[in-house]
């Protein structure tokens, strides 16, 4: 098995600076990331996010040539789909899968968008402000000719400015998505927000960020709810680390509200200093709620209705309703409805947020083909 | 309907080479670099896969591998995740109704 001194998964901000002066400190350092490139969210981010930076897209360009002149190994394509004991922790590049052991891992996976379920949201033609950011960014394509965008905070102003300065039109956009609906036959054609109804045929659900620790979910380290980010989240000491001897949670993933944030709280990883950085931004996450009929887990397509009557029915943990239910059970593995549950759990069935602990994440975290895992015994 | 940027804010590219790949039977024209859901939006394709048991249509929804809505029958593979597969020259690429069925339990049913 191949042994490294320092693991960091996610080349984004947090990852690329941990990365960097784990390095510094003399460390033999992987950096490995599932996408093509090193930037993480900064390759589809126009605004000035990072301090002498003119885009995120200049950030995440410059974060290449910075790890390639310090030595950094990266490894790019590659998806981490597993954390065992004894620090192992399994990869699989080009559908092939391998095991390597790390004396420290650092898990920088970022944030997923957060999303809230109205009726006609899993039409053809609704989105992420991820995706819709990646679409214009990445892959230099305007999603629509009539979008309308769902949110309130920096992401909506953020989507709303990228589509307008890539010649694209947003033609309506409401606040959160209470009094929101979207309709239309097998794509979206219609939303209407209160009393208005506006033709559109894309729409952008740009409610913010959720942060996403997955990975580091596999190693069961103690969590604890987060306010700011209305989530629970592994606990960390000074540096990052978790109550799993040399497993790190730092940037998004921990609850950094900004990039310029994760950086700093990457690179602290590596610090000699103990002292806690305040990474989360005080914005309260609006509780919204979607009527009985709206599906609530898109995988499985679990209504909001069913995961009521099983709160009815006594479920007062996550893992509670993903059994009875199958919310969250389903290939993004609750990654998009966890939120959700844990807001009916909070708030209609009065559960002390303090109790609330994630679904239990097992691997794969990513759907693999079989032929995948053939070599690993090899 | 999704249209190319010409002129992007953060400075242009070169246009890849044209590929044509094929799906459900009808010939489509990308780029090299385009992924597979891209290439589809562009071509006004936007029901990827239906779901199980509802037949409700699905498509693009986060573009970074996570939520699978996106999942296709791509050169007779089942639930290949379509946002974060780059398009071929001659791929055969199918939507995919629920968890699709393996071509090769047809032939054993057979």
């Amino acid at each position: 098995m191949q042994q490294v001194d320092v693991l960091v998964i996610g080349a984004g901000p947090a990852g690329v600076e941990a990365a960097l002066a784990w390095k510094a400190r003399g460390n033999d350092v992987l950096l490995v990331d599932e996408q093509d490139a090193v930037g993480g969210s900064l390759r589809w981010t126009l605004q000035a996010v990072m301090p002498g930076h003119s885009s995120g897209i200049a950030w995440a360009e410059d974060a290449a040539a910075r790890l390639a002149a310090a030595g950094v190994q990266v490894q790019l394509n590659t998806i981490v789909w597993g954390m065992f004991p004894d620090n192992v922790v399994a990869i699989s590049q080009a559908d092939t899968s391998t095991t390597l052991q790390a004396s420290t891992t650092i898990v920088a996976t970022g944030g997923t968008d957060r999303v809230s379920a109205f009726p006609g949201w899993e039409l053809p033609g609704v989105i992420t402000a991820t995706a819709a950011r990646r679409l214009l960014h990445l892959h230099r394509v305007l999603p629509g000719d009539r979008v309308a965008v769902i949110g309130s905070g920096w992401l909506a102003d953020a989507v709303s400015e990228d589509i307008s300065r890539c010649g694209g039109t947003v033609v309506a956009r409401a606040p959160g998505v209470t009094d929101v609906a979207v309709s239309g036959t097998t794509q979206a054609e219609t939303i209407v927000i209160g009393d208005t109804a506006t033709a559109v045929d894309t729409v952008v659900i740009a409610l913010g960020m959720q942060p996403d620790p997955e990975l580091a979910l596999h190693r069961s380290p103690e969590t604890a709810w987060n306010a700011a980010t209305q989530a629970p989240l592994p606990r960390r000491d000074g540096r990052g680390q978790t109550s799993v001897p040399g497993l790190y949670v730092c940037g998004a993933a921990a609850g950094a509200a900004l990039p310029s944030i994760a950086a700093q709280d990457g690179a602290a990883t590596a610090a000699a200093s103990d002292a806690m950085l305040d990474i989360w931004l005080q914005t309260p996450v609006r509780a919204e709620h979607a009527s009985d009929d709206v599906v609530l887990c898109r995988c499985e397509q679990i209504t909001a209705g069913a995961v009521r009557q099983a709160l009815r029915e006594n479920a007062t943990t996550l893992n509670d309703v993903k059994r009875r239910t199958r919310a969250g059970m389903g290939l993004c593995q609750g990654c998009f409805c966890m939120p959700a549950v844990a807001r009916l759990l909070l708030d209609e069935a009065g559960v002390d947020p303090e109790t609330i602990e994630p679904m239990t994440a097992r691997p794969p975290a990513r759907a693999l083909p079989l032929r995948s895992l053939a070599r690993l015994y090899e | 309907m999704a249209r190319r940027i010409e002129h992007h804010p953060a400075g242009d590219r070169p246009a890849g080479a044209t590929v044509t790949f094929t799906c459900n039977g009808e010939q489509i024209e990308a780029r090299v670099g385009d992924t597979l859901a891209t290439a589809l939006l562009l071509a006004g394709v936007r029901t990827l896969r239906t779901m199980p048991d509802s037949a409700a249509p699905r498509g693009l929804f986060c573009d970074i591998g996570r939520c699978t809505d996106c999942l296709m029958v791509v050169d007779d593979e089942l639930s290949v995740r379509s946002c974060v597969t780059p398009v071929r020259d001659g791929m055969v690429v199918e939507t995919q109704p629920g968890l699709g069925v393996w071509k090769v339990a047809e032939h054993a049913a057979g």
